[in-house]
């Protein structure tokens, strides 16, 4: 097999994209928090000022009809973010294969080229999240040199949601 | 005590780049900040900012020890979460401490989640260091959670030769 291609997502793979976001969702057992549409996804990311990028990965139409009948079996979105101690940095947000594409060096190729897309827009560092309990994943990314900040140094990820952000706005 | 906080401007960017120092002093890791107050400039006040400021004023009278009236700031930019949609990351908040707990940190974290909102997002995140017992008290008393701890999510994080050797396909 291996025969794919990966490039700049395009607004007619919305769909896609947003399939592959539940299936990534249910693989962490969170399919019922994702609450993102198409429409949402079509407007943040191919307007003016995008939230977010995408890269995907899609297969030759002989390949797809013979295992999954999709043509989008990979994607990672990203977007950049900054540290005012060092810079502009790259957040790899979602970065998914479909299980019957693992083991080509899909997976490999798409970090390879967000590492590449870093590199050229001069971020210092390429930064993601990971479930402590994702094992493959927290493997597959610290052979490929990654350090895991919050046993590291103690970081701690906080989130306010919009029910008390709405709250803390409202407060003078 | 009286303070304003308003939106960020080039002018700025000086006592924002002090109070950096300031806070990465407080954390300990001041020898870490290779940002200058020109990086700030083009990077935050160009055509496509990859960040924005708010910025805690208080009037000449109420000036600090050292002469400034710029005396806290926050710093913040736009996420996406692939479950919820539009996200705001609070970067940076930091009040210089002789003007601590007269509710100006809240004020801007208050302002953040204003400008967050108003732009679509559902939610904020940011990172706080575990030894930080009173900004993780804070944050709890203001609604937030600890995702690290409620989750198990870490930060993950990969730079220098490690993002080189990625990005050349080496493994």
């Amino acid at each position: 097999m291996a025969n794919f291609n990966l490039r700049k997502a395009e607004p007619k793979d919305v769909p896609d994209i947003l399939r592959l976001i539940k299936e990534l969702a249910k693989y962490e057992e969170m399919e019922d928090q994702v609450i993102l549409t198409e429409k949402d996804l079509l407007e943040d990311g191919f307007g003016d000022h995008p939230f977010y990028h995408c890269v995907v990965a899609d297969v030759p139409a002989e390949q797809q009809r013979s295992l999954t009948g999709y043509s989008v079996i990979g994607f990672a979105m990203y977007y950049f973010t900054y540290d005012p101690w060092i810079g502009k940095l790259l957040y790899l947000e979602d970065f998914y294969v479909m299980k019957e594409y693992r083991g080509f060096g899909i997976g490999s190729e798409i970090l390879k080229t967000l590492s590449d897309t870093a590199v050229t827009n001069r971020c210092s560092s390429m930064h993601f999240i990971v479930a402590e309990s994702n094992k493959a994943s927290i493997d597959f990314y610290k052979r490929r040199g990654a350090s895991d900040l919050s046993l590291q140094e103690g970081w701690r990820l906080f989130r306010i949601d919009k029910e008390n952000l709405l709250k803390m706005s409202a407060e003078e | 005590m009286d303070f304003t906080i308003r939106a960020a401007t080039l002018e700025d960017c000086k006592d924002i780049s002090r109070m950096i120092l300031e806070l990465a002093e407080h954390e300990k890791v001041s020898d870490q900040v290779k940002i200058t107050q020109r990086d700030l400039e083009q990077d935050g006040f160009s055509k496509n900012p990859f960040f924005h400021g708010i910025i805690a004023e208080v009037p000449e009278h109420h000036k600090s020890r050292e002469g400034h009236t710029k005396v806290g700031y926050s710093l913040y930019f736009y996420t996406y979460s692939s479950w919820k949609g539009r996200a705001v990351y609070m970067e940076d908040l930091y009040v210089m401490p002789e003007f601590r707990g007269k509710g100006i940190g809240k004020a801007l974290m208050s302002k953040v989640s204003q400008l967050g909102l108003a732009a679509g997002c559902t939610q904020l995140n940011f990172t706080v260091l575990d030894w930080n017992k009173s900004s993780l008290d804070f944050y709890l008393k203001q609604g937030c959670w600890d995702v690290t701890s409620d989750l198990g999510y870490h930060c993950m994080r990969c730079e220098g030769d490690a993002l080189e050797h990625l990005a050349q396909g080496d493994l």
